[in-house]
């Protein structure tokens, strides 16, 4: 028996597929925000590293050299836990719409 | 086959599950009222337990009984309402969009905000914004049951859904005030989208 | 007055299910079948249904806690899908050989690998010879029927089997549709209460299920399967009894639809059977001399049916939304029972079948028109080339579609 299967259509035998290393392009989250974090007062920030730590998804690095958090806007979904812990209070929340960019557009949900 | 008029809701998981759940049951119901043949159904490929994934629900209108009763998704949406508006800017909310419709936003902000996001505007005809968190006192209910294919405890427009529905007859007639009113909860709110509607054309 | 609602499939199973006075029911959440449970629990929580509820760790405990409020005397319930019907799958030979009429509500999930929430009928198909009674509903108010209807059967005393009452996952389970729910007077009417035979019982202590020896296992077989010989004639009447007592026109175990003149006929089950029927009326506008045969049950399958039915056409094209990989027919499960059940006619139709609707996959008219024209071709050379054609993958279905079928 002979099938044609659309190019389109096409699955990993078994379904066995590369894994995603270091990001999930395949799950590009950040249109779950309504709502993101950003760095209010740098002033205040005394590097304790909670944002880092307390982020589900792991969504803020440490830069050490420049005494710096960095936001990960491709995937932050939001959840702004990282404010709440934010022992200084130097995070404050923002709407996403004050933003043009930082949102990847997808085509279609997942 | 009759025409079939399909109504996308876009809504955020858990938080908005069911308010977007109601907006496509009132329309189907109100249509019903007018005895119409109607679908009213979720996504099911949008798995809603996640808290603000953007999930769609489905409403659709047809004199004649739907033939195509099992899609998963709306194949020529005509109206799309986005109940949170940073929706807009993250996914193609007018997607398989053919005719040129109408998008109706949740939002405080001007249409040109909204439109800013949206590249494949010149699909529409037409853009509303409501600000639907003022006109309910921002009451979003939320039901589980609903979300897994039972039935909601609750009844039809108590939060948000109210005046969306309100403000997306308004912009596109498919279903007449009183029908739609006779099956809402807060009839205020339905009316207050009814009426606070801004209509602007897209393009 | 029976009164009429806007119900999906889970909550059709559950208004149902309320009504046949359930007495325990026992739980555990998976999609799509969960929200059967999350209305069961709404529906104790209010008062309307007196009940046990109780939360299994799991499909194979969800079946085995049943197992035992059924041998005390409870009319129970229980449910899963998809792969949480092959979990339980160790528990589903000693419920009907131990005869406990209990029940099974089933939304249909495709069977991993990968996590696919999509309606696949692979799940039960696969425990057709634990010993049950199976059978697919295709709409909401078929669901609500048929969970009555299985329940009156099971609990027959020339049956005493339990019962699955399966439904297509979301495609039935989750897109609302009308449900006729009767008054709770009819439904008593219809189902007498449950009668165990010899229930677990301190003050009259009876053994379930003892250790037996090889050649006594001849004799218990045989009691199995003589109790699928009866059931047929127990459906046939608790169908009829239904039908008048609810106004429906069920028939018992085949619906024929446009068959009169038919020279070709669609057999099919299940939700996608809804789809066929517009599909059926477009090609008779086109003269197409189509019908289609909807089966209800498939344990016990209804040989005489079958054949006394299907003899009277040319062609019969077997949709298949299962799959039984290596089999005689190298496709899904039905195909060899239609066969099996032809075999001694002594004219016997051609038949074929068609993989359509696996994954979840929406069938879609041109599926049904595709399989029109391929059991036109059949009759006109007088046989079929393929035991199985996979919609959408088949070389002629690229052609078929290019050409604009």
């Amino acid at each position: 028996m002979s099938f044609i299967v659309p190019e389109e259509r096409k699955v990993a035998q078994g379904v066995v597929i590369p894994s995603p290393v270091g990001e999930n392009t395949d799950m590009i989250t950040s249109n779950w925000r309504s709502q993101r974090p950003y760095m209010k007062d740098l002033d205040k920030c005394d590097m304790c590293r909670n944002c880092y730590i307390f982020c589900p998804d792991g969504c803020w690095t440490v830069d050490e050299e420049n005494e710096v958090v960095i936001w990960n806007a491709k995937y932050c979904k939001g959840c702004l836990v990282c404010v709440t812990e934010c022992t200084e209070k130097a995070l404050d929340v923002a709407d996403e719409l004050d933003f043009d960019d930082g949102v990847v557009r997808l085509e279609k949900s997942f | 086959m009759a025409h079939v008029h399909e109504v996308t809701i876009w809504a955020r998981g858990v938080v908005q599950d069911k308010e977007g759940r109601d907006v496509s049951q009132i329309i189907a119901l109100g249509a019903e009222r007018e005895n119409k043949f109607t679908q009213a159904f979720d996504d099911y490929e949008d798995l809603p337990d996640r808290v603000g994934v953007p999930v769609r629900k489905y409403s659709r209108i047809s004199d004649e009984e739907i033939v195509m009763r099992y899609d998963y998704e709306n194949e020529n949406p005509e109206v799309v309402i986005v109940m949170e508006e940073a929706i807009v800017k993250g996914i193609d909310i007018l997607r398989h969009m053919t005719v040129k419709g109408i998008l109706v936003v949740n939002t405080k902000r001007p249409a040109a905000d909204i439109l800013k996001f949206i590249p494949n505007k010149d699909q529409l005809d037409k853009i509303v914004c409501v600000d639907a968190e003022e006109i309910a006192a921002g009451v979003a209910t939320v039901d589980f049951s609903g979300s897994e294919g039972g039935v909601d405890a609750t009844t039809l427009g108590a939060g948000i859904s109210a005046p969306l529905v309100g403000a997306a007859m308004k912009a596109s007639g498919l279903v007449a005030f009183e029908n739609v009113e006779a099956v809402v909860m807060n009839k205020e709110a339905l009316k207050r989208g009814f009426e606070e509607a801004v209509i602007e054309p897209a393009n | 007055m029976a009164k009429e609602f806007t119900y999906s499939g889970c909550a059709a199973s559950a208004q149902a299910c309320a009504m046949a006075k359930v007495e325990v029911i026992c739980s555990y959440p998976i999609r799509p079948y969960t929200a059967i449970m999350m209305e069961l629990v709404k529906m104790i929580h209010n008062g309307e249904l007196d009940a046990e509820f109780v939360h299994g760790e799991g499909e194979h405990a969800q079946f085995s806690v049943v197992i035992g409020a059924s041998a005390s005397g409870a009319r129970a319930l229980t449910g899963t899908s998809g792969v949480g019907m092959t979990y339980a799958m160790e528990v589903l030979s000693p419920i009907a050989g131990g005869r406990y009429p209990l029940q099974a509500a089933v939304a249909d999930r495709a069977l991993d690998p990968p996590g696919d929430f999509g309606s696949e009928h692979t799940d039960v198909m696969t425990a057709r010879d634990q010993g049950w009674i199976i059978g697919w509903a295709e709409t909401p108010q078929e669901v609500f029927d048929n969970h009555l209807i299985n329940y009156r059967v099971g609990e027959d005393e020339n049956v005493m089997l339990p019962q699955f009452v399966c439904q297509d996952g979301y495609f039935v389970s989750h897109i609302p549709g009308k449900v006729s729910v009767p008054e709770q007077s009819q439904v008593d009417e219809f189902l007498p209460p449950y009668k165990p035979h010899n229930p677990l019982n301190p003050k009259a202590p009876y053994i379930h299920a003892p250790q037996i020896k090889p050649n006594q296992g001849p004799v218990i077989d045989l009691q199995r399967a003589q109790a699928h010989l009866n059931t047929p004639k127990v459906i046939r009447q608790a169908v009829g009894e239904y039908n008048q007592i609810m106004g429906r026109e069920y028939s018992p175990f085949l619906e024929e639809y446009r068959c009169e003149d038919a020279e070709m006929v669609i057999f099919i089950m299940g939700g996608h059977a809804r789809t066929c029927r517009f599909a059926v009326d477009a090609l008779r506008q086109k003269g197409v001399k189509i019908g289609m045969v909807k089966i209800r049950f498939v344990r016990p399958w209804p040989t005489d049916e079958v054949a006394e039915c299907l003899s009277k056409f040319k062609a019969v094209g077997v949709v298949e939304t299962s799959t039984s990989y290596g089999g005689a027919m190298k496709g899904g499960n039905l195909l060899h029972e239609v066969r099996a059940s032809l075999y001694d006619l002594p004219v016997r139709p051609l038949t074929t079948s068609f993989m359509a609707g696996l994954g979840g996959e929406v069938v879609s008219l041109q599926g049904f028109n595709y399989v029109a024209e391929t059991l036109t071709k059949a009759i006109a050379a007088n046989k079929v080339n393929k035991y199985v054609q996979w919609i959408g993958f088949e070389p002629d279905w690229h052609e078929f579609v290019e050409a604009g079928g």
